[in-house]
């Protein structure tokens, strides 16, 4: 924003002597609309849903002299005909249904200078709504340099408003485009020009339906006006972005392409935020270790050191893999690729049931489910939304990691599989990504022919001309994602974090007398008394065909909150009090333990090569993640689908983990 | 006449109609395929499905059996 503006988005202080504005920001995906937004308005003030939907709520607010303008960007749309809930909240907030904003004083509709024709489609709705309507032509600098001429004040004078000019990334045309929308504020509503009229009285005659007659005409009333206003001079020279195109859509480099774009992405979140989660983790511990020097011992201490900053510490230490996979989203969807890359993927999964815009948030989701799932906003199309984000979890995602490396090398022997190089231990830590997959596709596959079955969506995908991603846009995405995570972990998050650990410290045990209660046998103890300890006893009968004892039983119980407590569960109640998995000694103490436990009263081992694979089975497909089950409520606006998400995905896994038992046992393994 | 799915890649034609009176047919109409429009045929996903067109100055994306609505001229 330029020193010389008179614009101010700073928090507003309404007097009132001002004048109070509400405006609408109307367009379809892909013009910039989000941009121009930023370019307006600055940070949103308000960001949420609507009521009772999952579509997203922008509004944002500026002052421009003694005007307080409440600009609200509406979900890009195509029609304002169809079904989908993004239309249908745009067409409720045009005619002010929508109590807390009321009725626009004025639309403006964004119009992508390089596509007008499809663009005015949506203008000439809008010109109909009956509040005054005001054009805005964005990337005009891509269109001349196309050698696109749009004659405006023609253009202007056909449709009965204002049409501006705009470059947003350079805020050209921005201050006229505000004093404009403040004049049309003052208009009384807005007219349709005859000529479009006369055409759609002629659609109310046709055979077909309504909607499709009125698409119809308006396009050839769009024809017609286009024929006067809108001129292609020169040679069209394929550009650098159709011959981009050419190798992006290509069938074989095209899919090349795809292919190391994914892989980076996933492999950078994974290596890039390493350092970030160090040292998120290491302000972690250092909290621990301030509140463990400050405070007096006893119950309290416990809650907050082993209760709050394990329970939120573990979750928070996700920040950086979120905000990195929104930041690759983001730039992705801001050139332009990601319309690209589900184009390419969109044959292979809708052999499953879902449909190419699912292919990032499942890829996501491998690094972990709360971002992938959040991404699949992107997803208009409601059924296949819904679809990805209840298979999203089985994608193994990198809390499981630490169970699968442990338990492989602990228990896999490590030998080659046939002639090759190729070990064991590998072998068996792909499948169980693998395993996650194939059940996600069947899983996908059997609910869009039974609950989800339906008539079929239309797929109809633009692919935006390629254009450098607005950093303001990015930033916003990402800010966005990483302040809705943190607030989920500062609440809900904190609140199961703290149950958790209650009924893991409760009863206080009865202790053998003169015995330190913080020795390791003591923890173990206190653990086996609790609530929690409790509970593994009581499921025993349960897990017992899986192969497992009450003690894995019990710690897979108190990992269902969040499944990275497993191994230090693990640790606890076989003795090794206070020990961390995760350092190698830590890991090699368990292993030893874990190697050596036996079933109470007998001499025959616990942990044989077909129980380390059935715990594992059961990590790939069980909802062992509160945090998850949150998100999903919250994208899904309901408590039924978190409910539907893990009680499928508890009872697959118990299957899952009782086949592969049952079956390794009698083979012998 | 014939279907958009059995328009080679590379080839520019002329649309006749939409088929159907559904979600779907609807949805290509307001996207521009209107009678008369001018449509190439840009190139198609590896597998064959999707299809990537060229119309009114933009590139859309369509399924193959969104493609056998699409009537054009041969």
């Amino acid at each position: 924003m330029s020193s010389t503006t008179t614009r101010d988005t700073t928090k507003q202080h309404v007097a009132d002597s001002d004048i109070k504005l509400t405006v609408a920001l109307l367009g379809n995906p892909n013009t910039g609309k989000s941009t121009l937004f930023s370019a307006i308005a600055g940070i949103p003030t308000r960001i949420g849903n609507y009521p009772g939907v999952t579509v997203e709520e922008k509004v944002g607010q500026f002052r421009h002299h003694n005007t307080i303008i409440e600009l609200i960007d509406l979900p890009g749309t195509y029609s304002l005909n169809s079904k989908s809930p993004d239309e249908e909240v745009a067409v409720d907030v045009l005619h002010g249904r929508i109590e807390s904003i009321g009725q626009p004083d004025c639309i403006v509709v964004v119009a992508d200078a390089t596509n007008l024709n499809r663009n005015l489609f949506l203008v000439s709705q809008a010109l109909a709504v009956g509040r005054p309507v005001l054009v805005a032509l964005t990337l005009c600098d891509v269109a001349e340099s196309k050698g696109i001429q749009i004659d405006r004040e023609k253009l202007s004078q056909i449709l009965g408003c204002p049409v501006i000019r705009l470059v947003a990334p350079r805020h050209d045309g921005v201050d006229e485009l505000v004093e404009s929308l403040i004049e049309s504020s003052e208009k009384s509503g807005q007219t349709v020009p005859a000529s479009l009229n006369s055409r759609l009285a002629k659609a109310a005659n046709s055979n077909r339906s309504i909607a499709s007659a009125e698409a119809i005409e308006r396009y050839a009333w769009i024809d017609e006006i286009t024929k006067d206003v809108l001129s292609v001079s020169g040679q069209q020279i394929r550009s650098l972005g159709d011959r981009i195109d050419g190798i992006l859509t290509h069938r074989v480099l095209g899919t090349v392409v795809f292919a190391l774009t994914m892989l980076a992405i996933f492999s950078s979140i994974f290596w890039l935020a390493s350092p970030l989660m160090d040292l998120v983790s290491g302000c972690v511990e250092w909290t621990a270790a301030l509140a463990e020097s400050v405070m007096p011992d006893g119950i309290l201490r416990s809650l907050v050191i082993d209760g709050v900053i394990a329970g939120v510490g573990g979750v928070i230490i996700f920040l950086p893999q979120i905000a990195i996979l929104f930041l690759f989203v983001a730039v992705l969807e801001g050139c332009g690729y990601l319309a690209r890359a589900a184009f390419l993927m969109d044959r292979l999964l809708v052999g499953v049931g879902l449909s190419g815009k699912s292919f990032i948030p499942l890829l996501s989701s491998f690094a972990c489910a709360i971002p992938g799932i959040m991404a699949a906003r992107t997803i208009e199309n409601r059924r296949d939304r819904l679809l990805t984000i209840l298979v999203a979890p089985l994608m193994s995602c990198s809390a499981r990691l630490p169970v699968y490396l442990l338990l492989c090398s602990a228990f896999v022997p490590d030998v080659t599989v046939g002639n090759s190089w190729i070990r064991l231990p590998a072998v068996v830590l792909a499948s169980m990504y693998l395993i996650g997959i194939l059940v996600a596709a069947v899983v996908a596959f059997i609910f869009s022919r039974t609950i989800f079955r339906g008539p079929p969506q239309p797929f109809v995908l633009e692919l935006p001309s390629w254009r450098w991603p607005q950093f303001a846009v990015v930033a916003e995405r990402v800010r966005e994602a990483a302040v809705s995570f943190l607030k989920n972990a500062g609440t809900l998050i904190l609140a199961v974090s703290i149950i958790v650990w209650a009924l893991g410290s409760f009863p206080r045990p009865v202790l053998d007398a003169g015995v330190n209660p913080q020795s390791a046998e003591q923890q173990g103890e206190a653990l086996r008394q609790s609530f929690l300890g409790q509970a593994g006893h009581l499921i025993e009968p349960v897990v017992k065909p899986l192969g497992w004892d009450w003690r894995i039983g019990c710690a897979a119980v108190a990992s269902f909150p969040a499944r990275e407590v497993v191994l230090g569960v693990l640790g606890v109640i076989y003795n090794l009090g206070d020990v961390d998995p995760g350092e190698e000694e830590g890991a090699s103490m368990l292993i030893r333990q874990l190697r050596a436990a036996t079933w109470d009263g007998t001499d025959r081992k616990v942990f044989t090569l077909p129980v380390a694979l059935s715990i594992m089975v059961f990590f790939a497909l069980c909802a062992q993640c509160a945090s998850t089950l949150v998100i999903i409520g919250k994208e899904t606006a309901s408590w039924f689908w978190p409910l539907v998400s893990f009680t499928y995905m508890t009872a697959l896994a118990w299957v899952g983990a009782f086949l592969v038992f049952q079956i390794g046992t009698a083979l012998g393994w | 006449m014939r279907s958009l799915a059995s328009v080679p890649i590379g080839l520019t034609t002329q649309v006749i109609d939409v088929s159907g009176e559904d979600s779907v047919s609807l949805r290509l109409l307001e996207m521009g395929l209107t009678p008369g429009v001018e449509i190439t045929v840009v190139s198609t996903a590896p597998l064959g499905d999707p299809v990537e067109l060229e119309l009114r100055g933009y590139r859309l994306s369509i399924r193959r059996n969104e493609a056998t609505r699409v009537i054009v001229a041969t």
